[in-house]
């Protein structure tokens, strides 16, 4: 933690790099076939190529307008839905128990009955997208609202806020750190979500450019994929804690 | 470090007029393991305007209790609770109270955590800021206008809460152990501060406390509860003049008595001879 910045740079880019050469190195070896173990170049070679072709672009859109159109849905219900069991003890005590038992279901199991209503069109993928979001941000708002402490309602009343002034002032506030801890976690899942839906059944992004990869033997394309992904995860993960910092300085500051 | 002169004036003028609580006859039961339970049996309190009452008491006395109901939190007793003639219904903002917890907003400010207390009051918009900053000042704290809670030491966010109570101007101001979490040197600082800021507000104030001490030292008048249900045992007056110098022999003599007072119930007999002789070595 008490890093000077130069060095932590050089110790995040240390084992990748680590992995990487231990990767060129197997290679090299000649204890795998070519074919199955493919060298980091030829992978990098793959992606340049997708690159100048716009293969990979187009795929690595695909699969961003999914995430982005399916987690809006996703979250926002969720957050909604998270409130909603927050605030009334009805509504959690009708709906927790089968909500907590849903969460439990890999989203991935609901697949194949999804492509049975929805086809492995768009609204397919989206659904799924959503799901995955659902999940973790209606739990983290449930979390978030129950956590306001029970002292600051006092503090409310006595300075006699009204219910909305409560909500905007106290509630709202309050409850940001954890909803935005909820939104990094459901677009990370998503994403990971979105990618293995898309290995499944799909026709254009970037799990579906690893799948067909497979299917032709070309495992550079596959690895290429893995990066990509791993990549645009690792992205999404930085920008949300981005955020998540600037929005709650008070914290820390 | 210039209070407001304005406010100052309405407030020395004010004082005489108003701030008297009445508390007569009140009665408090809670429910426990769906028994009712009584906490507070016919207390029997007059506060004159502009007093620095104390309350003292073992834990289980009441005594927060007995503040949750003035402040207007709790409205669930019977008996009377009156504020210059009007009976206390809810919550209101000519009673202010500092809690143990300061209960600043951690996402707001020292500023907007002060001028929160006045969302709701008639003061004009142009001069709210005024009025924080001069608050500000009268608890020591000019400089720190922008700074978070997180930043602020425990005596600073305590004396934060204590400028966010008082910035409304309520006539009453109620204090739930309000140094309860400082540390000792924290304290004693802080009760300087606090017998200050009395001296210059002038509004009434009632503190409880389980430090004897403390309350001596800037109350009026203390009152011993005793617990169980939580009654009224003995009112002391402290007769010395504001500010006190904390080694007043009466300081020292009242504080021997209320202990001796406060550990000589029927349920502490059998601890009594020891507890007694702890604050005669303290004195010395």
């Amino acid at each position: 933690m008490a890093f000077p910045q130069g060095k932590a740079v050089a110790a995040a880019w240390a084992a990748p790099v680590a992995l990487l050469a231990l990767w060129q190195v197997a290679c090299l070896s000649g204890l795998f076939p070519p074919q199955v173990l493919v060298p980091p170049s030829v992978v990098a070679q793959a992606l340049a190529d997708m690159a100048a072709s716009g293969e990979l672009q187009r795929h690595v859109g695909d699969s961003l307008y999914r995430l982005l159109v399916g987690f809006a849905i996703g979250a926002g219900a969720g957050m909604v839905f998270g409130a909603a069991l927050a605030l009334s003890r009805l509504v959690e005590a009708v709906l927790s128990p089968l909500f907590l038992t849903l969460w439990q279901v890999p989203v991935i199991a609901f697949v194949p009955l999804m492509v049975m209503f929805l086809g492995i069109d768009e609204p397919f993928k989206i659904a799924v997208v959503a799901i995955a979001a659902f999940f973790p941000m209606a739990l983290a708002t449930f979390d978030g609202i129950r956590g306001v402490p029970r002292n600051w309602f006092d503090v409310a009343k006595v300075y006699r806020l009204s219910l909305l002034q409560l909500i905007r002032r106290i509630l709202l506030p309050a409850t940001v750190p954890a909803v935005l801890t909820g939104l990094r976690i459901s677009l990370t899942r998503a994403w990971v979500v979105l990618v293995a839906a898309e290995l499944l059944a799909a026709d254009s992004g970037i799990g579906q450019m690893m799948e067909m990869g497979r299917q032709l033997f070309q495992i550079d394309v596959v690895l290429a994929g893995v990066v990509v992904s791993g990549l645009i995860g690792f992205l999404l993960d930085r920008g949300a804690r981005w955020v998540e910092s600037r929005a709650t300085r008070w914290r820390t500051a | 470090m210039n209070p407001h002169p304005h406010a100052r004036e309405d407030l020395a003028q004010a004082a005489a007029s108003r701030g008297a609580l009445t508390v007569s006859g009140l009665d408090k039961s809670f429910d426990i393991g769906g028994k009712p339970r009584k906490i507070l049996d016919g207390i029997n309190l007059n506060v004159r305007p502009g007093e620095f009452v104390s309350i003292v008491g073992a834990s289980g006395c009441g005594k927060s209790t007995l503040l949750r109901l003035i402040a207007g939190l709790d409205t669930d007793y019977s008996g009377e609770l009156r504020l210059d003639g009007d009976r206390i219904a809810t919550t209101s903002l000519d009673r202010g109270i500092v809690f143990q917890d300061h209960r600043l907003f951690p996402w707001m400010t020292l500023e907007q955590n002060v001028e929160l207390a006045l969302l709701n009051t008639d003061t004009p918009k142009s001069r709210r800021a005024q009025i924080v900053a001069d608050h500000i000042a009268l608890v020591n704290l000019k400089g720190f206008e922008k700074a978070y809670p997180h930043q602020l030491s425990g005596g600073m966010a305590q004396r934060a809460a204590i400028a966010r109570a008082l910035v409304t101007e309520p006539k009453l101001l109620l204090l739930d152990e309000p140094l309860g979490a400082l540390d000792a040197l924290t304290r004693v600082h802080v009760q300087n501060e606090l017998q200050r800021i009395w001296m210059a507000q002038r509004s009434t104030m009632v503190m409880v406390t389980h430090d004897v001490e403390e309350a001596l030292y800037l109350g009026d008048r203390v009152i011993v509860m005793s617990p169980n249900p939580g009654r009224i045992r003995r009112i002391v007056e402290v007769d010395l003049p504001h500010p006190r110098d904390r080694r007043a022999p009466l300081l020292h003599r009242l504080k021997d008595e209320i202990l001796a007072e406060l550990t000589s119930g029927a349920d502490a007999a059998e601890s009594a001879d020891n507890l007694v002789h702890l604050p005669s070595r303290e004195a010395r």
